[in-house]
């Protein structure tokens, strides 16, 4: 797996969404993405970042609850729709899951600490969820 | 400055909505201009007509409703995180056939591009999660 | 400087070490609700070289007795001091 150490100047964006919820944990995955799709389908340029449990959303195999909640990942099938194309993930989320950005339902940019902190000063606003 | 406020958390199940609520009145205290205060997630529960606390108890959407009044600060709440939740004003209990209807009045039910707009018009936007 | 608020316990949740992941040296912490649990003494390691960087709101500290027990590395700071720090920073990130 490839990490980025330094994101470039293509990154900037207006608005960084940080997903850090994992799916089918309550609803804060999906409110955090729902978040982005109206700012990019409003005209904005948005970027993700998965962290922590949140990058288990990126996890391939992924299917239905037990009361047939969709969880996210048709969502993350509609990014690039809404010409969401700047995704990333901190790695040390992703070794901690035993996950490569290789192997995910999404094309991701795996990034370090230096490369989170990078994007946290790119975008002129940020928001966590 | 021009702030705005995004609340995530119900009052009472966490500290969130008192943060919020405190640094709300901070920011006014201090000569600022607060634009609204954004009820995303659980936060819409700050918006419950029929929450009745204890009478010993931190008034929560009261405090919510003086901002409003005192200080015309908009008080927003995502529709579609309202609705799930059982927050609801008159005109969506109409069309969605329920007997009642929750949102207290000076709360107005809006869309995620409010929220959205808000981050990026205002100087600076403050989150208060849960 | 962004300013970073972290709401929870550092033996809660582990948010705290995304929450230093993500800043820069010119970066400023701040401590509040839960999160002032970190003010201890005790708790003193998690926070590596944030020296004159970590705050603590004291309206948060007080109400869990913990003003006199906060560590002499921490400023604290009250609500209308953590407007001030918002206005001198670019833009504020929430941890919770």
């Amino acid at each position: 797996m490839t990490v980025t150490t330094s994101v470039d100047e293509g990154a900037a964006g207006e608005l960084l969404v940080i997903l850090r919820h994992g799916p089918h944990s309550g609803i804060a995955l999906k409110e955090g993405l729902d978040a982005a799709l109206v700012a990019a389908a409003f005209g904005r340029r948005v970027s993700l970042l998965f962290m922590g449990s949140g990058v288990a959303a990126l996890m391939p195999g992924q299917g239905k609850g037990p009361l047939d909640q969709k969880g996210t990942l048709p969502t993350l099938d509609m990014l690039e729709m809404y010409d969401i194309d700047r995704c990333y993930a901190d790695s040390a989320s992703l070794e901690a899951l035993d996950m490569s950005a290789d192997a995910l339902v999404i094309d991701v940019t795996a990034v370090d600490s230096g490369g989170v902190a990078q994007l946290m000063a790119c975008h002129s606003l940020v928001m966590t969820f | 400055m021009r702030y705005a406020i995004l609340l995530l958390g119900a009052p009472y199940s966490s500290q969130a909505a008192h943060s919020a609520l405190r640094f709300a009145q901070a920011v006014i205290a201090r000569g600022h201009r607060l634009e609204a205060v954004f009820f995303y997630a659980d936060g819409v529960h700050n918006a419950a007509s029929l929450a009745t606390p204890p009478q010993d108890e931190p008034q929560i959407v009261d405090g919510w409703v003086d901002l409003q009044r005192d200080h015309d600060v908009r008080l927003e709440v995502c529709i579609a995180a309202a609705l799930r939740r059982g927050i609801i004003d008159a005109a969506e209990a109409a069309r969605h056939g329920k007997d009642g209807h929750s949102l207290a009045p000076p709360f107005t039910l809006t869309g995620l591009g409010q929220l959205i707009d808000l981050g990026v018009d205002c100087d600076r936007l403050i989150t208060f999660g849960a | 400087m962004i300013l970073h608020t972290l709401n929870r316990s550092p033996l809660d949740s582990s948010v705290y070490l995304q929450a230093l992941a993500a800043m820069t040296e010119a970066d400023c912490l701040l401590l509040i609700e839960d999160g002032v649990l970190g003010c201890l003494p005790a708790q003193a390691g998690r926070w590596p070289q944030l020296t004159g960087r970590l705050f603590a709101l004291r309206e948060d500290l007080a109400s869990r007795g913990l003003v006199d027990a906060c560590s002499d590395s921490i400023t604290v700071i009250d609500i209308q001091e953590f407007v001030a720090l918002t206005e001198q920073a670019t833009k504020v990130v929430s941890w919770y």
